[in-house]
């Protein structure tokens, strides 16, 4: 080959190769990486639901990071610039919202790092939230990571933060994982799973974040109806740590009890759980059996009177400790039973996996049926060690 | 290009070129396909039992080629169902082929551009892919079954590390209950399964290149074994991860699992770019070895040299492929092509095999 053409062909294939078809800029994006969504508080809302009004009916909060945010989060904060960018827009459904916002920023708005989209309550009450979600598990964007959490109250609040260097959406996603280490936290529900829930028809748990003083907290659960999908009512922080004890998800967290002779608290802190539980079937009638086991050490112990660690002493930390974890599993089964009616704590679907005939005749009824089904627990906790100091 | 020439398969090769071609665009598709059959977690049993069919087919299909040996299906069929029968039933094998060739470029340009390639024409994804796949095709099998030979390992390893990933996201509990609707829905979603597992035909073509035909049915079986190991670990750490309920929603119910999870500290957090990519690899494989029994198929009933029918079958896929006008009916067109294979390749070799035992004929 002559030397002109290798250079001509070396020119063709720069030409041709280096070229990205569709690339976009970073410093033209903006990553969003939170999303809250609202109900429109203007105007009335039956006119909407009745379809009177073509109004808006979401109000929608971007959380976005763009160049100009990371930068000044980099330079340690220093400037007033927050470390992030909220732009709330309304519209009819989801992604009329999120087109609206185009009018609002000349950033490209880009969903692949959405890590956490939250529900504000009035919403989530009010709408299905199959529907609610559809554009997020339909926009192939959108990865199927990210989670879903439902708020107390406005759900754009939650994205805001009074120090300018904090990231709301990324701290809320960091704090769900704290999971490990608290009972009171929820497994992280991604949209992945979420979609199998809500196709299931059954009721379930998705974890629940408020606003205090304008930090987030989290707090509780929130109960999602399986017939309606939408949200019936909250657990609160003690209601919840009984659903980690009951499904067994969970891996540490304390259980605070009291020493029977002189009222002085003992903190149990879990280092493992497991639960299993196990339905019977007789003739119609159906009962559950709750096992659980717990592993772990003594946290924390306030009694000073000297006395050691020894085994009848750690005999009775067991004992209290199992008292109190039957006192928290059956203070939110008497609550999901009685008060609500629903069951979010899978016992339905234990019943489906061993009894899939049984399961079949009393599905559709469940959440009633439910209600009336007695639950015997048996708890087993073992004390392993009691830390550094004896 | 004569047949009986240099061009000849090692049993290994003919393995290879087996699994390439069965694993496609059902590696994507399965779990959902099958789940809206079956709706209960059952579906790894539909899977093997799929798969176990697709042997029996296998095999019936190389007792049928072993009896001329160098010779193809587009040969033989003349010799059993006379000239013109025997012709006819080449071509129409011939379109089935081109067919599905220009199936999996469709499904190809779709999910590339849904997820990879977004704002990129199809035609500038399909065009490269087409263009390299009859450059390949130019040099005969040996080059074909070289190339796959490198592909396999890549996407053996690569799916297993990606796909072993999702392993965070598995619920035993989401496959549970076993056989909880009893044993009706999982025969009535072979139906399914079985298509997954289209491929086997090949051997009517490729057992007439192997230089020991006589090891055919170890061939159907390996490859067909490898390809059902494939499916069942996709199977089941898809419902595993999303639930059947979950997977019921999903358009690409793999990618969706693999863009359900993160994971932080190692070099990526994402995967889906890894398993598109050797899912890409596997429709290359489909595509170019059907082109080329397609083309192979027109050479030899015509008695033609191949290359002309390579170039002219290049526009034909392109034009076929882009028929269907929107994503339901690139699944109607899988369908079809599927239910057409059942019997193509399930009834038709049977058939072929009593009248050549009747008939006696021993080449």
């Amino acid at each position: 080959m002559k030397m002109t053409q290798k250079v001509l062909i070396f020119i063709l294939a720069v030409i041709s190769l280096s070229g990205c078809w569709s690339s976009k800029e970073i410093e033209e994006l903006g990553l969003i990486i939170g999303t809250a969504i609202d109900l429109d508080n203007e105007g009335e809302f039956e006119d909407r639901q009745s379809g009177i009004d073509n109004g808006n009916v979401f109000k929608l909060t971007n959380q976005l990071i763009t160049a100009e945010t990371a930068n000044n989060a980099t330079n340690g904060g220093q400037s007033q610039v927050r470390a992030y960018k909220n732009i709330t827009e309304t519209g009819e459904a989801v992604l009329p919202a999120l087109r609206n916002m185009i009018l609002r920023i000349d950033k490209r708005a880009f969903g692949e790092h959405a890590k956490v989209i939250i529900i504000g309550e009035e919403l989530a009450r009010g709408y299905n939230l199959e529907q609610v979600l559809d554009f997020f598990r339909r926009e192939q964007e959108m990865r199927s990571s990210t989670l879903i959490v439902i708020a107390k109250g406005s759900a754009s609040k939650t994205l805001e933060s009074a120090e300018p260097t904090v990231i709301p959406a990324i701290q809320l996603v960091e704090m769900i994982q704290g999971k490990e280490r608290s009972t009171k936290i929820l497994t992280p529900m991604p949209i992945a799973k979420m979609e199998g829930q809500l196709n299931s028809g059954n009721s379930f748990l998705i974890q629940t974040v408020s606003t205090e003083n304008n930090d987030r907290k989290l707090t509780g659960a929130a109960m999602i109806d399986g017939n309606t999908k939408t949200l019936r009512a909250f657990l609160n922080d003690t209601e919840t740590e009984g659903v980690t004890w009951i499904k067994g998800k969970g891996k540490g967290g304390l259980v605070r009890s009291y020493d029977e002779e002189d009222s002085q608290p003992i903190v149990y802190e879990s280092l493992s759980m497991k639960s299993k539980i196990k339905p019977s079937v007789q003739g119609d009638s159906i009962s559950f059996t709750v096992k659980i086991e717990t592993e772990g050490r003594i946290g924390e112990h306030w009694d000073i009177s000297g006395k050691a660690f020894d085994s009848k002493y750690m005999k009775k930390a067991e004992k209290a400790t199992e008292k109190e974890i039957e006192r928290l599993v059956k203070n939110v089964l008497e609550k999901t039973q009685e008060e609500y009616k629903m069951d979010v704590l899978g016992f339905g679907r234990s019943l489906q996996i061993s009894h899939p005939q049984v399961w079949k005749k009393v599905k559709n009824n469940w959440d009633e049926t439910f209600s009336d089904i007695p639950v015997e627990f048996s708890i087993n906790v073992s004390i392993k060690e009691m830390g550094t100091s004896r | 290009m004569k047949i009986g020439s240099k061009e000849k398969l090692s049993s290994p090769q003919a393995a290879v070129i087996l699994v390439n071609y069965i694993l496609a665009a059902g590696i994507l598709t399965l779990p959902r396909s099958s789940a809206e059959k079956l709706e209960s977690p059952d579906i790894w049993m539909t899977v093997i039992l799929g798969g176990l069919f697709a042997m029996g087919a296998g095999i019936i299909i190389v007792k049928l080629s072993q009896r001329y040996p160098g010779r193809t299906i587009y040969k033989y069929s003349q010799e059993i169902a006379g000239k013109w029968a025997g012709s006819f039933l080449g071509l129409i094998i011939i379109i089935y082929f081109f067919s599905l060739a220009a199936y999996e470029i469709r499904v190809l340009s779709e999910v590339t551009s849904l997820f990879l390639l977004e704002g990129t024409p199809i035609w500038a994804i399909i065009m490269p892919f087409m263009w390299i796949g009859l450059y390949l095709i130019g040099g005969g099998i040996d080059p074909i079954a070289r190339l796959f030979e490198l592909i396999l390992p890549i996407t053996v390893i690569i799916f297993l590390i990606v796909i072993s990933m999702s392993m965070g996201i598995f619920e035993l509990d989401n496959l549970r209950p076993v056989l909880g609707s009893g044993i009706t829905p999982i025969i009535k979603g072979v139906s399914t399964t079985v298509v997954a597992f289209l491929g086997i035909e090949i051997m009517l073509i490729i057992v007439a290149f192997m230089d020991k035909p006589a090891q055919a049915v170890k061939v159907v079986l390996i490859g067909t074994g490898t390809s059902m190991f494939f499916y069942l670990i996709t199977v089941v750490m898809v419902i595993g991860g999303l639930s059947v309920d979950g997977v019921l929603t999903k358009t690409w119910p793999t990618i969706d699992l693999i863009r359900s999870f993160e994971i932080q500290g190692l070099i990526f957090e994402r995967f889906e770019s890894l398993l598109l990519t050797i899912w890409i690899m596997q429709i290359f494989t489909t595509y170019t070895i059907t082109f080329y029994a397609a083309s192979l198929g027109l050479s030899q009933i015509f008695k033609k040299k191949i290359g002309p029918f390579q170039f002219g079958l290049l526009p034909v896929i392109y034009l076929i492929g882009m028929i269907p006008a929107n994503m339901n009916e690139v699944f109607a067109m899988g369908d079809m092509i599927g239910y057409s294979a059942l019997i193509l390749f399930g009834v038709l070799p049977l058939a072929l095999l009593i009248i050549s035992k009747i008939k006696g004929d021993k080449a």
